[in-house]
């Protein structure tokens, strides 16, 4: 067997591809269409103003843009850990930063009171100090953070681990510290992976309803945050559930596409960093 | 037989975008009505049940909450059912209504809602937090203080002049497959083995008077 099939011939496994891409994307869309289609933009616009829509909006954007920051902040270093080196319970480690996304959301919010509420494990101590999370700002973002942080660090690490250890090595001979390799040269080539772990785990935080209704309660202003005001809505009036639905998918929407499609170069300069 | 728990409201929306069910019981008249008007159900409904409210407090007690007038003390953190949900309305409802008391004061419900720093979406959640002692106080139904949860909550009466006694219909849905059986058990509901089930878990019976 030397030769190979062509790449770009109609055969049966291009048929096959074509066809569930087809099937899956019609069966993914098809929600989102029938929620589309079920208000005018002039609906939109008209409910746009209400308070409930805008408190929920303001504090949806707060609430996931902090919760993203601080997965990124905290998981971009755990993930270079984990790409980098070998240490006992490595593997354990990996999974339990894994865990939260089995976790059914209204658990993970149990467990969370039972951990940082005012009567849990940690939460006593956090007390003693004057801090308490649940029915806080503060908590809807302790929530997103800990449902968000495997959809990054996970992508992080696997970024990290496709940086050509020859390039680090050469970095080390150059007698560059691990600091300097970690800045100029992971981290440029690195940040595709990067941003799409952070795309991911921001559209994670965004769209969170279970462990933060469970966690941190819901009150309009303070912790009813877009999924949850959708929710409440979809109990009483049907519209306004489905323009909070439509403004969150198009804010996911923008935020996946925008972070995928970041040109290359863009944040860093991985051209500067190969030479 | 298979159960398919939520809140009324929830339910009542669910069967109207289609959802299929032979049974609905709902902890409210208003989406048993609303059932009705989308011509949901088959015949009318029937009262099963009938169910007062309490105030629930952990038994750590961190609110050091002894009476209703406690309640209304500030910095509290009280969780209410939504507005959505029957018993937050019917939370509502009681507060002023006890009002009406002068020892609790005409404002009486103004400042208790003040201390609410949690609207849920279902009664459980009400009882789950204040379960855990995250919640100062909370207003639930009766029947919501099982044993298991009696260990960790107890109970302030409502008293009946204020309280809000929360009538529990049933019916059969019109896209039941099998209506016999779908009778069968209402029936059963309602009968005196039903009822005799029902008191135990602390439902008032559905003959109660106000």
């Amino acid at each position: 067997m030397t030769a190979r099939a062509p790449r770009n011939g109609i055969g049966f496994v291009a048929v096959l591809g074509i066809a569930a891409t087809v099937l899956l994307a019609a069966f993914v869309a098809l929600p989102f269409v029938a929620l589309l289609l079920r208000v005018s933009p002039a609906q939109m616009a008209a409910r746009l103003g209400e308070p409930v829509v805008l408190d929920a909006l303001r504090l949806s954007l707060v609430t996931s843009g902090a919760a993203t920051a601080i997965v990124v902040l905290l998981g971009t270093p755990v993930a270079w850990l984990l790409a980098t080196r070998e240490f006992p319970g490595k593997r354990v480690l990996e999974v339990l930063l894994d865990l939260p996304m089995v976790l059914p959301p209204t658990v993970a919010g149990f467990a969370l009171l039972m951990a940082f509420g005012r009567m849990g494990l940690a939460g006593q101590a956090l007390g003693a100090f004057g801090v308490t999370l649940p029915f806080t700002t503060v908590g809807v973002i302790v929530a997103q953070v800990f449902m968000a942080v495997p959809f990054f660090v996970g992508p992080a690490r696997a970024g990290f681990s496709t940086v050509d250890g020859k390039l680090l090595d050469a970095a080390a001979t150059l007698r560059a510290s691990e600091t300097f390799t970690f800045f100029r040269v992971a981290l440029p080539l690195a940040a595709p992976a990067l941003l799409a772990g952070a795309a991911m785990s921001g559209a994670r935080a965004l769209g969170e309803f279970g462990a933060t209704i469970t966690f941190a309660g819901n009150l309009p202003g303070s912790t009813q945050t877009m999924p949850l005001a959708v929710y409440v809505a979809l109990q009483s009036d049907l519209d306004t559930a489905v323009l909070l639905s439509v403004l969150l998918i198009v804010m996911a929407f923008v935020l996946l596409l925008g972070l995928r499609s970041a040109p290359r170069g863009w944040l860093w300069n991985r051209d500067r960093a190969r030479t | 037989m298979r159960f398919n728990y939520g809140g009324s409201q929830a339910l009542a929306m669910r069967s109207a975008q289609g959802a299929k069910g032979d049974v609905f019981a709902s902890a409210d008249e208003r989406w048993m009505q609303e059932a009705a008007t989308r011509g949901l159900l088959a015949g009318d409904a029937t009262t099963f049940a009938r169910n007062r409210l309490v105030v629930i407090v952990p038994r750590t007690n961190p609110g050091r909450i002894r009476s209703l007038k406690d309640l209304a003390r500030r910095g509290l953190k009280i969780v209410l059912g939504a507005d959505a949900v029957p018993v937050g309305r019917y939370s509502r409802i009681a507060l002023r209504q006890l009002g009406a008391d002068p020892a609790l004061g005409p404002d009486y419900a103004a400042r208790v809602l003040a201390n609410v720093v949690s609207e849920e979406e279902t009664v459980k959640a009400v009882v789950g937090k204040v379960q855990l002692g995250e919640a100062d106080a909370g207003i639930v139904y009766a029947s919501d203080v099982t044993p298991a949860v009696a260990r960790f909550v107890r109970a302030i009466e409502i008293p009946a002049g204020a309280n809000v006694i929360a009538t529990y219909p049933i019916a059969v849905l019109r896209g039941s497959a099998q209506p016999e059986d779908a009778r069968a058990f209402v029936a059963l509901v309602t009968s005196p083995e039903g009822q005799r089930v029902l008191a135990k878990w602390k439902f008032l019976p559905a003959d109660a008077q106000h």
